[in-house]
Order: structure tokens, then C-alpha cells, then sequence
């Protein structure tokens, strides 16, 4: 009987345990969702470094994201981290006659330009997409790209898929924060200023930044690591381009050749996007100057930005690279 | 395995419903899924030193069946070295075996003899400093027939390799931990309840406090030589939060997890930075490796009995050897050594047990006197941090250099200054929180409890949340398990 009674108390205890953990769990749920809201309206910045929601932050998502909707049937799409939004000035794409539009976004890597794919290729319907491959964008983590895309775009299932994939604290604040806002319509009425005194928004997806030169330093040498989950989004991202009959070229945008020196393997990233598709690496086609064509280590200034434009037009009318 | 990952997010509950329900509540079903989820959590990290922890395990297993029948003292005294010498060499040669070859070149050369030896590319055991400290004492409690060998070799196993305490400590006594395996564990809801809650507050410590602090902390300490005094100062201020939440953070989450399975781990921790002198921060600080030394090696050489130079001898060697202990490096024993001074005067002069009662008892804020003590005793320990945290010697002493310099007199200045202030504020809540419960287990211990449900959980969900808001993206590894 003691046995029997022992086997009851624990079987209850337990059960007991059991029953408010689960409980505690289901109130932290909705606790958690309603503080994540209250905490970001409420708090300033530095007392929410896991919800930092960057609308209209850097790099001019938002306006871009605006423009993007009431864009259709370009001759170019460019993809990309900033080297695509500093890097392909689509006047001068427009000058020579091709229409374009640029979706780049600060530190875009594969897995959101993949969301940005799914969402927006088809209205846009360019006949060529040119994706700007930087290698930081394919090694790192995607998180700050991922917060921009949820502050200044929409929330849908391509988001949760997001946040499944990246699994960061961040992103799923900032994501569970801007449904909030969403469903509330606190975004509605943003207007992002499409100037911020050195960097200007032009309409296309070009931000263009007030003429500057890069003073030359040593870089720390380096090597790429790939982030597996950054190169299957890459992959799947061309999948889905090629699915849809549309031309890609890969493009690595030129960087001072004190940062792309550093780099002790190059040449793998040079031949593991070959193996993508069409790719072209203009650091080694190029001969630009560290200080003359660049605002900072990796970034052309806009003398570096025509140089660099005008040869690409060159080589894509040459190479056909738009039927 | 980390305890704040995903990993373990889904391992610790599997292995509590395997624990409770599908062993049957058998003792030895417990004790071997004890050891084979302990194995599962320690190979999670490299597989490879799963058979270092075993082999350790069997030859004290071995060890102590051995001791219990030989009854010549001579041979007793042969079988305790045994035991010793093997779990030496393993710290010997994992942790400290290129730290002698490079010091003897070093030295050789220094007179003259240019030598050449090869250092090995060794990579050191999580824990490894632990574990065979936990084995050590049941060896040597043995002996001293202080303790009963077991003669169940998974027993044993699970002893040594209980996970929660595995690679960090408590450092657990055979004697306090082992008798625990023996008994039947029976689930206790309010046993259990205590120590989720205190597995959030070392989760807090950790995730908001720690690893906060060691931004700014790292960011000061890895560029030194661009910063002022001040600066310097400041950042070896958020050393002294980050290794005293990162490490009894990790005690908090361990104590609280083996409540969860119904044992008792010792405390490690007892507020040590409200300490109103060094001999009582080193009673409040780590408590189960500076118990271990005064056990097993203070008192054996003699302790403070035996004249003053026997005293000054012992304690020397006592503080030597823990700053060995914790790594192989000279800055180590610099801070060993540092707080062997500290500690100096007070065991001369017999006050180094003023302080054994609690601290402010009955009162909200410390007398005048008292808050005096604390802090003087807090900015000592905050030097001798510079010393443990520093790359190399030289770098500590330039470090220093600085912090006596006139840039002492500067506003700090570094990057990422504008989140430093919100830490500081967090430091500030934190110390508030863990004043208030000085005299509890751990800080919320008893915070809360006469509350209505609702306002209970609230608390407990926002400390949650704090931990959602400020923890870092990617998993951190604990301090000490380096050492």
C-alpha cells in the first residue's frame, strides 16, 4: 500500500509540475508578445538592442520597398548588399538606354534577396537579373539585412520562413514588433527623407553619396568562410530565376585592392560561383584606384561608380548578356 | 553542450521525462541514464575526451576498492598516488605541459644554453580541471577513511560525470554528492520549483549581465593600448560583472538543474562582491575550489598552525597553486599571488574571521563603516581581475601603467560608450536585486514568493524577457570552461 501510495503522491507531484510548466509557458507567450510591444514603443534604442527595427534606418529600404510596387517590366534587376545600391547607378544604365531597377539592401545576403525574388520578380518582370555577390554577404549570418526587410516591408509567411531559417533572437523581435505595427498601421504614414545630407535616394534604387576619397590603410588578412545556409539560399535563389526564364549574371563589384588583397581565398569564391552561373569578378578586370574610386575599403565613390557601370554596359552588350 | 543553447533547450527537458517517467523510478536506471546522458552532453563537445573522463573515473573507481582492502599504510599511501598522479599528469600534460616547455627555453636561454623543444598543438578538455579535482577528493577522502568506497562502478561513473556540474563545478565533494547517488530520489514539487528559479537567475546573470558586460569589457581590454586610464578602469570594472555573472551564473543554472532531479550541489556562490574584507570575499567567492585547497591542501601542510612563517608559507603556496590552477599563464599566478597579499596581513594578525556572519542583517543599506569595507574590498579585487584577464604580464602591467597615469582623470571613452551606459544601468538593477536577497540562497530566492500568482509569473516572465531583449545573438561559452 505504501508502495501504491508513493507511486500517487509522484505521479501527482509530477503531473502538478508538469501542468504549471506548461501553463507558465502559454502566459510567457503572451506576456512575452505584449512586452515585445510595449518595450518598443515605450524604450529608446539603447534599452533595446534585440529590437533595434530600422525603419527607414540605412540604406533607404523603405523608400525603395515603395517604389518597388509601382515598378514593372524592367530591362535589368540588380540584387545585392550596398555594392549593388552604391554600385549600379541606374541613370547611367538608362542613359545608354536600358530600363532598370536596383533592389539592393544593406548587407543583403541570399536568403532575404531570395524573399525579395518571391515577392517582387514577377511584377518587376526583368529580362535580366544581375546579382551583386559580395563575399562578406555570402559568409555571414544575414541578421541586419533581415531586420531591414522587416521594418520596411511587408510581414507574410515569406518573413516567418525567415526567421525559422536565420533562428535569432533579433528577428524575432523585430519581427513579432513589426506585425504589431502592421495590423496597427503605425508604419502608414512614414516618410522616409530621401536625403540624409551625404547620401541621396535616386529613384530607380541608387543611392548616390556625396564625393568622397578612401585613404588608404593595411587590412588584417583573412579568409572567406561560407555559410552553408547563405550558399542553399543562393542556389535556390537561382532556381527559382532560371524556373521563370529570366538571364542572371553573378557580379562581384570591385573593391580597393587593399581589402580584396587580404583576402587570402579569392580564388575559391571565384570558382565556387562560377559553378552558380554566369559570374564575373571586376576586381580582376578592373584598375582602379584605393583612394581616387573609393569612399571607403570596399565601397566606389561615384567617379569609381561610371567607371565601373560604364564597362559592365560595355561587357553586357558585348557578351549578350541581355537577349 | 552549453547550457544557454538550443541544444540544451531540448536535452534537459527529453531527459527529465526519460529521468522521472521511463526509468521507472529505479535507482540504478536513474544512475547509468545519468551517466549516459551526462556522456551524451560531455561528447557534444568533442567525443574524443569522452574516454579521458572515463579513464580518469575507472582508475579512482579502481583506486578506492583498493584502499578499502589494503590495510598496510605504506601501500595505502602507494595506491592514494596512484590516483593523484594519474589525474596530475592528465592536467599536466592537457593544460600545462607547453606552458613548462616554453618557460624552460625561455629560462635556458636566458643563461646562456639555447635548447630547442617542440610546444604540441593540445587542445585542453572542458572541465578537465573539475572533474579530476571532484575525483581527486574521493580518492583522497578515502583514504582518509573518511568515506566508504562504492563498489557500483555506474555510481561512481555518474558521480564524476553528473552533468549539470560537469565542466564547470561546483566541484562537489564525494562525500556531500556521492551518498546522494545511493539514495532513492523522489521528485519534490517545491525542490523543483526553487530550482527553475534559481536556473533564471543564473541564466540572467549570464545571458544580460555577462555577456553584456563583456562587450565592452573585451572592446577595452583588446585594444588597451588606444584608451585612458579611465577607460581601462571601466573595463576592468565589466570584467569583474562578466566573470561574476558568466561563472556564477553557470553555478546558479547548475544547482538549479540537479534540484530538477533531486539532488543538492553546494553552493558556490555567496554574494562575494559585498565582501567587507579579502578573506571573506575568498570564503563568498568559488566557494567549492577554495574549500577544496583549504581541505586538501591548506590544512594537510599545516594551515596557520605552526608559527608565522609556516602560515605565510602555506598561504602563499594555497593562492599560488589556485592561480595555477585556473590557467597556464603568469598573469594567473600574479593574481594568485596579488590576493595571497591581500589576504596576508588579516591571517596575521587573526582577522581574517571578523566577517563570518551575514552582512547587514536586518537592515536595507550597510552602516557607513560597512559600505566602506565593501568597496575598498571590491576595487582590490577589481586590480588583481586586471591581472587574470590580461593577455600576458606585460600587457597587465602596461594596462596598469595607464590606469596610474593622469589619463586616470579623463571622461572614459571607447567604442560603443552609447550601450555601455544602458549596461551599467543593468549592472545597477542587478546589484539592487542581489542586495536585497544577501542573505538568501541566491538573490531571488525568496523575492516574490508571498505574491499572487499573476504577479509571480509576470516577474519571472520578465526577467524572461530581459533575457530575450539583452541576451547576444550568438551562444557565448562560459569563462571557466577554459579552465
Amino acid at each position: 500500500m505504501r508502495h501504491l501510495s508513493f507511486i500517487f503522491n509522484f505521479e501527482m507531484t509530477v503531473k502538478k509540475f508538469l501542468k504549471h510548466t506548461i501553463l507558465f509557458a502559454l502566459f510567457f507567450l503572451i506576456f512575452y508578445i505584449g512586452m515585445v510591444f510595449v518595450w518598443g514603443v515605450v524604450m529608446p534604442p539603447r534599452f533595446r538592442p534585440n529590437l533595434t527595427y530600422p525603419l527607414g534606418a540605412h540604406g533607404f529600404m523603405h523608400t525603395r520597398i515603395q517604389e518597388v510596387k509601382n515598378t514593372k517590366n524592367v530591362d535589368i534587376l540588380f540584387l545585392g548588399s550596398s555594392h549593388a545600391y552604391r554600385g549600379f547607378d541606374t541613370r547611367i544604365f538608362e542613359e545608354k538606354g536600358l530600363s532598370s531597377f536596383n533592389l539592393g539592401s544593406s548587407a543583403q545576403s541570399p536568403i532575404e534577396s531570395q524573399i525579395l525574388l518571391k515577392r517582387y520578380m514577377s511584377s518587376i518582370n526583368p529580362k535580366l537579373v544581375v546579382w551583386e555577390v559580395f563575399p562578406a554577404t555570402i559568409e555571414g549570418d544575414g541578421v541586419e539585412s533581415a531586420l531591414d526587410l522587416i521594418a520596411n516591408d511587408k510581414i507574410d509567411y515569406l518573413s516567418l520562413g525567415m526567421a525559422w531559417e536565420l533562428k535569432n533572437i533579433s528577428v524575432y523581435n523585430n519581427l513579432l514588433f513589426g506585425f504589431f505595427r502592421e495590423i496597427l498601421g503605425m508604419d502608414r504614414d512614414f516618410e522616409e527623407p530621401r536625403s540624409d545630407g551625404t547620401n541621396t535616394y535616386i529613384s530607380g534604387g541608387y543611392v548616390e553619396r556625396s564625393l568622397e576619397y578612401w585613404h588608404v590603410k593595411s587590412m588584417p588578412a583573412k579568409r572567406l568562410t561560407i555559410n552553408p545556409k547563405q550558399l542553399e539560399a543562393l542556389e535556390k535563389a537561382i532556381e527559382l530565376i532560371k524556373s521563370q526564364g529570366r538571364d542572371l549574371v553573378l557580379v562581384q563589384a570591385p573593391s580597393t585592392t587593399a581589402q580584396y588583397g587580404s583576402i587570402l581565398n579569392n580564388t575559391m569564391f571565384d570558382s565556387l560561383m562560377s559553378r552558380q552561373g554566369y559570374y564575373k569578378n571586376y576586381n580582376q578586370i578592373l584598375a582602379l584606384n584605393d583612394s581616387l574610386h573609393f569612399y571607403d575599403s570596399h565601397h566606389l565613390n561615384q567617379a569609381g561608380v561610371e567607371i565601373f557601370d560604364t564597362k559592365f554596359i560595355e561587357d553586357l552588350k558585348t557578351n549578350h548578356w541581355l537577349k | 553542450m552549453l547550457f544557454n543553447s538550443l541544444d540544451f533547450a531540448i536535452f534537459l527537458p527529453i531527459v527529465f521525462v526519460l529521468y522521472w517517467f521511463v526509468t521507472d523510478k529505479r535507482l540504478q536506471w536513474q544512475n547509468l541514464l545519468i551517466v549516459v546522458v551526462s556522456y551524451v552532453f560531455y561528447g557534444w563537445w568533442d567525443w574524443r575526451f569522452l574516454s579521458l573522463l572515463f579513464f580518469s573515473s575507472s582508475v579512482d573507481y579502481w583506486v578506492g576498492l583498493v584502499l578499502e582492502r589494503e590495510q598496510s599504510p605504506r601501500k595505502r599511501k602507494l595506491y592514494l598516488w596512484a590516483s593523484l598522479g594519474t589525474n596530475l599528469a592528465l592536467l599536466m600534460f592537457f593544460k600545462y605541459y607547453n606552458f613548462f616547455v616554453d618557460n624552460f627555453v625561455t629560462a635556458f636561454t636566458f643563461f646562456g644554453t639555447n635548447i630547442s623543444a617542440r610546444s604540441l598543438n593540445i587542445i585542453l578538455p572542458v572541465g578537465l580541471s573539475f572533474y579530476t579535482f571532484q575525483s581527486m577528493s574521493y580518492g583522497i577522502d578515502v583514504y582518509r577513511r573518511k568515506l566508504k568506497p562504492t563498489k557500483d562502478f555506474v555510481t561512481f561513473l555518474a558521480f564524476v560525470s553528473f552533468f549539470p556540474q560537469l565542466v564547470a563545478g561546483p566541484i562537489e565533494r564525494a562525500t556531500h554528492l556521492l551518498p546522494q547517488f545511493y539514495i532513492k530520489r523522489n521528485f519534490d514539487y517545491d525542490k523543483a520549483v526553487d530550482g527553475l528559479r534559481q536556473a533564471l537567475w543564473g541564466f540572467f546573470k549570464k545571458m544580460v549581465i555577462a555577456d553584456n558586460c563583456a562587450v565592452h569589457a573585451d572592446m577595452i581590454f583588446n585594444n588597451s593600448s588606444e584608451y585612458t586610464g579611465s577607460t581601462l578602469l571601466l573595463g576592468a570594472f565589466f570584467f569583474a560583472f562578466q566573470i561574476y555573472g558568466d561563472f556564477s551564473g553557470y553555478s546558479d543554472i547548475a544547482i538549479g538543474i540537479s534540484r530538477l532531479f533531486g539532488f543538492d550541489l553546494m553552493k558556490n556562490f555567496n554574494f562575494p562582491y559585498f565582501s567587507r574584507d579579502i578573506a571573506e570575499f575568498w570564503r563568498r567567492w568559488h566557494i567549492s575550489l577554495s574549500t577544496w585547497f583549504r581541505d586538501y591542501l591548506y590544512y594537510p601542510l599545516g594551515g596557520s598552525r605552526g608559527g608565522v612563517l609556516k602560515t605565510i608559507r602555506n598561504t602563499l603556496i594555497v593562492f599560488l597553486v589556485s592561480g595555477f590552477w585556473h590557467g597556464a599563464n603568469w598573469t594567473f599566478v600574479v593574481w594568485g599571488l596579488l590576493n595571497a597579499l591581500y589576504f596576508m596581513p588579516l591571517v596575521l594578525s587573526h582577522r581574517n574571521r571578523i566577517h563570518i556572519h551575514g552582512i547587514s542583517p536586518g537592515r536595507n543599506l550597510p552602516t557607513f563603516r560597512e559600505f566602506l569595507s565593501i568597496v575598498c574590498t571590491f576595487v582590490l579585487v577589481v586590480f588583481a581581475w586586471i591581472f587574470f584577464r590580461a593577455q600576458d604580464l606585460s600587457h597587465a602591467l602596461d594596462f596598469v601603467g595607464e590606469i596610474f597615469s593622469s589619463s586616470f582623470f579623463t571622461i572614459p571613452q571607447f567604442e560603443g560608450q552609447y550601450q555601455a551606459v544602458s549596461t551599467l544601468i543593468l549592472i545597477a538593477i542587478f546589484v539592487c536585486v542581489e542586495w536585497r536577497g544577501r542573505n538568501e540562497e541566491y538573490a531571488i530566492g525568496k523575492l516574490g514568493l508571498t505574491w499572487g500568482k499573476p504577479y509571480r509569473w509576470a516577474f519571472y516572465g520578465f526577467i524572461l524577457f530581459m533575457i530575450g531583449m539583452f541576451m547576444q545573438s550568438n551562444e557565448t561559452p562560459f569563462i571557466y570552461f577554459q579552465f
